[in-house]
């Protein structure tokens, strides 16, 4: 055990150093947070003697119609009460998510498919150190990313006179374990499959499906619709780490913490779970598809 | 136009006349009527044939009845309604419910109801009476009225006579003044008469009694359940089984805020969240009015409404239920000692000339606005552009702090603000190009 961790713990400094000396996460963050400030400028630009209308703003028009069709005007009343802050860090962190959780899915397949594991495998590592490496460079990576976009956010409410508000502060506690969850998943894809490319496709797919069944569910539809994605919701949703994001934020509403820690700690059970899932799918299909 | 496009154009005109001027198809259907307490009024609303779940707030009294009427779907308001001036048969029979935490199905058997909203300090005082309280209180409604129109019929028999007596004095003072004579006797006579007093409308309810129907009442706990109705031979109704929900508020300690903007007094915005953050541009005053609120299902209370419209499942709404009654709100501005402002009548004064649009002024009714009610009453809260925060907390009565009820009033700042934000936003890149660089540099060297 202490030479699986010593093993991760060399890899994972290995991979940090690769991912601040490359361009990447550098070009992600940026993204990220020029995304971030079109979206409080556009805020500001929306305000009016009444307060904030959406209809005020193109970028606002269309994101508030598109919302409030289809999951009605009280999400959209919600998610802007506070001001845009609660929106901005969702959309401002996708891309850093998205970067990190490919690049490594990508990585992982990649060397896995020319061996490089597998020479690893014949010193002091292991295909699950290496795999929890990857984890650690990514988590990391996010609490750096938020540090920097929370700052940000709060330089950008300053200058224009906004709140970040206390539910973006629930929010922001609530990534880094969602990210867990996420990157889980994508090392899950990545022992699957033979090579990068699949692994990526399954990566992909999967987080498609969890947002395609959590959405459907969430609609305002009626019908056939929200039927089928109610009943796929409720299978899915133990595995899902949608469904724990959102009952985490249900419990953050009425202020009901124990549970909020609660469903947190299942977030992290539930990444824990899915990693133990790769280690024996590693262990029974060895290091070299 | 050529003349063989004529007639195919004239073709078309009549077929949209036709389209348009179509009269929607009525169907006859077995309906459930439904009165249901919304938490602060009575909303009527009916489930058809298609509708498989009745939605009532729970241990609330509400009414169910049956009856077949004409029902059809009006795309301009896009819901369903029923005609009932033309089909409207209630069903006489028993209903079974059964579900939720009961062991075994209860039978419900109608019952003459009645309800009203009598005035009180608060404007919520429903009452529900049933069975003989019910025509009792129909009957106490009956007497209030019958004293009330009583009275107004000696007032007008009153106000007859006084103005004959008005009349016929003025007439003979006349007439005596113009033959010379003393009418000081008479005009005297005539400054002592008063008009007869003006009976005043009966304020014991704010909602009167509705005449005595009967109705299944239903005040359940929370759960779901399933109904059916059965006919008086004993067989069950063909399409009444149906689903009923019934749910509670999961909370009720909010403060809601109506605001009111100084320019556009006619579009008032709400702030319902309690964490909520009042965003404004500084360009108008704000007038506001705190509500109190209370958070139900949104999919759940939008069908006990209506029942078919739509809501979201998995989303909680404040409703607002009353105007919290004379409360007070706290404003404390940066640096300055909180002040207590109270509620005051505003009357709302067209701009003329080219401007157009309103001007919300102090009600005077002594001067400029004699003779005139006040257009609205609520707290004025001046929006400085200097002040970029200013907090505010509603109070009871008492002058105590309402859960809920603390918001804040931020004037957003210039947007030319943003650029520094931008440069910020590009930070990253320029650590990149400051690692890039002292790369290439360390290996190059």
């Amino acid at each position: 055990m202490n030479y699986r961790l010593h093993a991760t713990r060399v890899i994972a400094r290995r991979r940090i150093q690769e991912l601040a000396i490359s361009p990447g996460f550098y070009v992600a963050a940026t993204l990220g947070l020029l995304l971030a400030y079109f979206l409080v400028a556009g805020f500001v630009r929306a305000v009016d003697s009444s307060g904030f209308d959406f209809r005020l703003h193109p970028v606002y028009d269309l994101l508030g119609r598109s919302l409030e069709g289809a999951f009605g005007g009280v999400v959209v009343q919600k998610l802007f009460a506070e001001g845009p802050f609660q929106l901005v860090l969702y959309v401002a962190f996708l891309p850093v998510l998205l970067f990190l959780a490919a690049s490594s899915v990508y990585r992982f397949g990649l060397e896995r498919k020319v061996g490089a594991v597998e020479l690893l495998a014949y010193g002091p590592a292991d295909g699950t150190s290496y795999f929890l490496a990857f984890l650690i460079k990514d988590l990391l990576a996010t609490l750096l990313y938020l540090a920097a976009l929370t700052g940000f956010l709060a330089a950008a409410a300053a200058l224009h006179n906004l709140v970040l508000g206390p539910t973006f502060f629930y929010c922001l506690a609530l990534l880094p374990f969602v990210s867990v969850a996420v990157y889980a998943w994508g090392i899950f894809a990545s022992t699957l499959t033979d090579n990068s490319a699949s692994a990526l496709a399954v990566y992909l797919a999967l987080l498609v499906f969890f947002l395609l069944v959590f959405l459907g569910s969430f609609t305002i539809a009626s019908g056939y619709v929200a039927g089928l994605s109610t009943v796929l919701a409720w299978v899915v949703r133990w595995v899902s780490p949608l469904y724990y994001w959102d009952q985490t934020l249900r419990y953050a509403e009425v202020a009901a913490w124990p549970l909020f820690a609660l469903h947190l700690a299942l977030l992290l059970a539930a990444g824990a779970a899915v990693l133990t899932a790769s280690h024996f799918i590693l262990k029974a299909r060895g290091v070299r598809p | 136009m050529s003349a063989r496009l004529k007639p195919l154009a004239a073709a078309l005109l009549l077929t949209a006349g036709l389209a348009f001027g179509q009269a929607p198809v009525r169907r006859e259907q077995f309906i459930y009527s439904i009165l249901a307490f919304n938490g602060k009024d009575y909303a009527a609303t009916f489930a058809r044939q298609g509708a498989d779940t009745l939605y009532l707030v729970a241990d609330v009294d509400n009414f169910l009845t049956v009856r077949n009427a004409f029902v059809y779907f009006w795309p301009i308001t896009q819901d369903w309604k029923t005609d009932t001036s033309v089909l409207n048969v209630p069903f006489t029979g028993t209903l079974e419910l059964s579900g939720g935490k009961l062991k075994e199905p209860r039978i419900l058997t109608p019952v003459r109801y009645t309800y009203y909203n009598t005035r009180g300090e608060y404007e919520l005082n429903w009452q529900v009476a049933t069975g003989e309280e019910a025509d009792k209180a129909w009957q106490k409604y009956q007497e209030v009225m019958e004293d009330y129109y009583a009275r107004v019929q000696q007032y007008s028999l009153a106000r007859g006579a006084y103005e004959v007596m008005l009349n016929e004095l003025t007439l003979r003072i006349t007439r005596m003044r113009d033959q010379g004579q003393d009418v000081s006797r008479l005009v005297e006579v005539l400054q002592s008469l008063s008009s007869p007093k003006e009976p005043e409308y009966p304020r014991d309810y704010l909602v009167p009694p509705r005449p005595v129907e009967e109705a299944f009442v239903l005040a359940l706990p929370v759960g779901e359940y399933a109904i059916r109705f059965f006919t008086e031979n004993g067989s069950v109704m063909e399409g009444s089984e149906r689903q009923l929900v019934c749910f509670r508020k999961r909370r009720a300690e909010g403060i809601g805020l109506e605001v009111i903007p100084g320019d556009k007094w006619t579009r008032p915005v709400e702030s319902t969240t309690p964490s909520s953050v009042l965003y404004v541009d500084g360009s108008a005053d704000l007038y506001v009015r705190p509500f109190f609120e209370q958070e139900y299902n949104d999919l759940y209370y939008e069908k006990m409404q209506r029942n078919d419209a739509r809501g979201n499942p998995n989303v909680m709404k404040w409703v607002r239920i009353q105007q919290v009654p004379q409360a007070g709100i706290r404003l404390t501005r940066p640096g300055a000692p909180s002040q207590v402002i109270q509620e005051e009548p505003f009357f709302v004064e067209q701009v003329k000339g080219a401007a157009l649009g309103y001007r919300i002024v102090p009600f005077d009714p002594q001067g400029a606005h004699k003779d005139r009610e006040a257009s609205l009453r609520a707290f004025h809260l001046p929006i400085p552009k200097k002040e970029p925060v200013l907090r505010l907390a509603a109070l009871d009565k008492n002058g105590n702090p309402l859960a809920g009820g603390e918001r804040q009033v931020r004037v957003v700042g210039p947007a030319r603000a943003g650029f520094v934000a931008l440069i910020l936003a590009l930070l990253p890149l320029a650590v990149m190009a400051a690692v890039l660089i002292g790369r290439s540099r360390r290996v190059g060297s």
